[in-house]
């Protein structure tokens, strides 16, 4: 991606303006600013982190810092669809990995990795709030619930 | 000002002061890895845990204010049974490098383990791998996996350099230090951050695998690296000088000092010393005629000196006294200057490019004791020498360690000037394209390889005593010059810098009532007027008698 590419409209870099007037630290609104960027350039690239450590006073480095922190900011290009499973205690215990096993087979591909067809990226992540409805996953913005294999084909098939 | 006791000592602190400061007041270590008096509060580690009456649980000492009536305990069953846990934690991952890591030996995780540790692990899992042996810079050698993500590099760059490099990236067990992808730790100050890492992660490329620290000897010196005079220990391998095929110096550490560099030193000062030990070391005394380089002993060397002083009119002859010189030196060439009625003189030569400064600690006068040849009045005008040598008025020239071909002043102009004169004298530590001109060239001692006195830009005095033997036949300056004036028939006491020293604070007033002992190991503010001011208008000027 060139460097040309990475850069917010006007009335984005208004936004900007606006968010970080919010917070008595302006590096508040990192968080919602680099979700900003990852709607706008469908995932944060290094230059995308230089570019919002410009627009905020602060080094690349600690840009970097947030984005590998968060595991909802996608610094590949992302499939059009985001499978993220739960492998923390309760849902491990609950049967994630033969879960996470079987999306894997299904979809050919592994873990972090995204389907040759750009249609799903597959996640492994930290508990996401949900143990008593383990074992549990996240696709895009909702989440699923009591996942058993068969229930697990049926929400891939929905997916398009 | 807070009253508290600590361990059953009472102790009172400025408001303020954190329990690990506290403590340390009444001679108590607070076991820590995070914390830095430098630095921001992090409270990462979390190795500083202290009992506190009336507290339910260990509290950390570092973010934990004094405060009027606390009962501090720093030994109780609890905060043992928690560093413990504290450190079994922070060895979860840990590798086990110490027998090729540069750090073991002065590695606060061996140092803690021993004192607190469990000694009988349970851990059986894998370890979480991270990326090994990744250089970050010119300087910094990076081992993720030794890391115990404390924090303090990452503080070091954000708030005393205020270049913000590093960060601490993933989370988690993953989570791992590092720098911007494709960025380079290229600040000046990089090194430091090698110093406060309190474990094997970032260590000294240039000390890579050199040298077990336990064979290092440390003596107290002063960074010659420019005006500030940084505090600093020379660390010597003396026992074990194959390890590190024959380098003597094995690295320079800073020294804290409160006045001056406080915990830190320069990139610059800090790898500056290769010169100590380098090919251009002048390691004899030698003579040169047409052409032909003949080694020659101090006695036909100062004879030649001697003879030189008195065949040459004293306005035929000009001197360059040099800022790199201690105290001592400076004050033994102003008595034969004295003794023979010499009054050309001058230390200044411009550098060719105008040194970097900042406003941390590095300033563009690259030398340590241009205060100290100010104030025994040797600032002249050298490029009127220089002039003076092109139309044969001055004829012999005495020249201490410079290259005044690699100077800022026209190259061809002082080639003319050193072509047309009779005699060229050279000292110095190493060989220049100057030195190549000289009739006489004699080996100086280098700054680790004797003793003296520098004055700080700021008219602070700082001792720096000798770490290591000087090279081949090199003597310090004050005692070839102490040796002309014995032959010139002068009175020359004892041969020893400190009788220079006493000698000079009887002479210049500035100096006055000082003494080595009273210099120590943190030095003394010149007296007034100028005493402990940075220099804004030109020093005072004590004139030749
Ligand atoms: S590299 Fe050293 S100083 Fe930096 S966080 Fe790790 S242990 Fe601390
Ligand atoms: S700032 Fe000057 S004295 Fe201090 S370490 Fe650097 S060169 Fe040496």
């Amino acid at each position: 991606m060139s460097a040309s590419t990475v850069a917010f409209s006007d009335a984005q870099l208004a936004e900007v303006r606006r968010l970080q007037a919010l917070y008595p630290d302006a590096r508040a609104a990192l968080l919602p600013v680099l979700h900003m960027a990852q709607e706008t350039f469908g995932h944060i690239s290094l230059e995308a982190e230089e570019y919002v450590a410009g627009l905020f006073d602060v080094t690349p480095a600690h840009v970097h810092e947030v984005v590998t922190f968060y595991t909802l900011f996608f610094r590949q290009p992302k499939g059009r669809h985001v499978v993220a499973v739960c492998h923390n205690l309760s849902c491990h215990l609950a049967g994630a990995p033969e879960i996470i096993a079987h999306v894997m087979r299904r979809l050919g591909i592994g873990v972090g990795a995204t389907t040759d067809d750009g249609r799903v990226t597959l996640q492994a992540v930290e508990c996401l709030c949900a143990c008593e409805h383990a074992p549990m996953m996240q696709v895009d913005d909702r989440y699923e619930f009591g996942l058993t294999p068969e229930k697990v084909d049926q929400i891939l098939e929905g997916l398009r | 000002m807070p009253k508290l006791t600590i361990n059953g000592q009472a102790v009172e602190v400025p408001a303020g002061t954190n329990l690990i400061e506290a403590a340390r007041k009444v001679g108590v270590e607070v076991p820590h890895y995070c914390y830095h008096p430098a630095l921001s509060i992090a409270g990462q580690c979390r190795l500083c845990m202290v009992d506190i009456e009336k507290t339910p649980r260990p509290t950390i000492a570092c973010n934990t204010p004094a405060s009027d009536g606390m009962v501090v305990w720093t030994e109780t069953d609890r905060v043992k049974e928690t560093r413990k846990s504290i450190m079994e934690f922070h060895l979860i991952n840990h590798p086990l490098d110490c027998p090729v890591c540069d750090q073991a030996g002065e590695c606060w995780l061996q140092i803690y383990y021993m004192r607190y540790g469990l000694y009988d692990p349970r851990m059986r899992d894998e370890k979480v791998h991270k990326p090994k042996a990744v250089p970050l810079g010119p300087h910094v050698m990076l081992d993720a996996e030794r890391c115990i993500l404390c924090s303090r590099c990452v503080r070091f760059c954000d708030e005393v350099t205020g270049t913000g490099e590093l960060g601490i990236f993933h989370r988690g067990d993953d989570s791992e230090i590092g720098l911007f992808p494709g960025k380079e730790l290229v600040n000046k100050y990089s090194g430091n951050v090698v110093d406060i890492c309190p474990v094997g992660a970032l260590t000294d490329r240039d000390f890579r695998f050199a040298v077990r620290v336990w064979y290092l000897d440390s003596t107290a010196s002063i960074c010659p690296g420019c005006a500030r005079g940084c505090n600093i220990e020379v660390h010597v391998n003396r026992r074990r000088p194959h390890h590190n095929e024959g380098r003597r110096v094995a690295r320079l550490k800073p020294r804290f000092n409160a006045d001056v560099n406080r915990w830190w030193i320069c990139d610059d000062g800090r790898y500056g010393f290769t010169f100590v030990d380098d090919k251009t070391r002048l390691v004899a005394p030698s003579s040169r005629e047409d052409g032909a380089v003949s080694d020659a002993t101090w006695e036909e060397a100062i004879a030649a000196i001697v003879g030189a002083l008195g065949r040459f009119a004293p306005a035929e002859i000009g001197v360059f006294a040099s800022p790199k010189m201690a105290n001592e030196d400076l004050w033994a060439l102003r008595r034969v200057l004295e003794q023979c009625g010499i009054r050309r003189v001058a230390f200044r030569v411009p550098p060719p490019v105008p040194g970097d400064e900042d406003t941390l600690l590095i300033r563009s006068d690259k030398n340590p004791n241009s205060r100290g040849a100010e104030l025994l009045g040797l600032d002249g005008d050298g490029a009127a020498i220089l002039r003076a040598a092109c139309v044969r008025q001055v004829k012999c020239l005495w020249v201490f360690g410079h290259d005044l071909l690699a100077s800022a002043w026209d190259p061809a102009e002082t080639d003319a000037a050193l072509r047309a004169l009779s005699l060229l004298i050279f000292i110095g530590t190493n060989s220049n394209a100057t030195s190549e001109r000289a009739q006489w060239v004699l080996p100086a001692a280098a700054w680790v390889e004797r003793e003296g006195t520098y004055t700080n830009f700021e008219g602070r005095v700082q001792r720096f005593r000798q770490a290591v033997e000087p090279l081949g036949q090199a003597l310090p300056e004050w005692d070839i010059l102490g040796r002309v004036l014995q032959a010139l028939g002068a009175e020359v006491g004892a041969p020893r810098a400190e009788r220079w020293f006493r000698e000079l604070t009887s002479g210049v007033p500035a100096f006055g009532g000082m003494s080595y002992q009273a210099i120590g190991d943190t030095g003394a503010v010149l007296n007034a007027p100028s005493a402990g001011q940075p220099r804004s208008e030109p020093a005072s000027r004590t004139p030749l008698r």
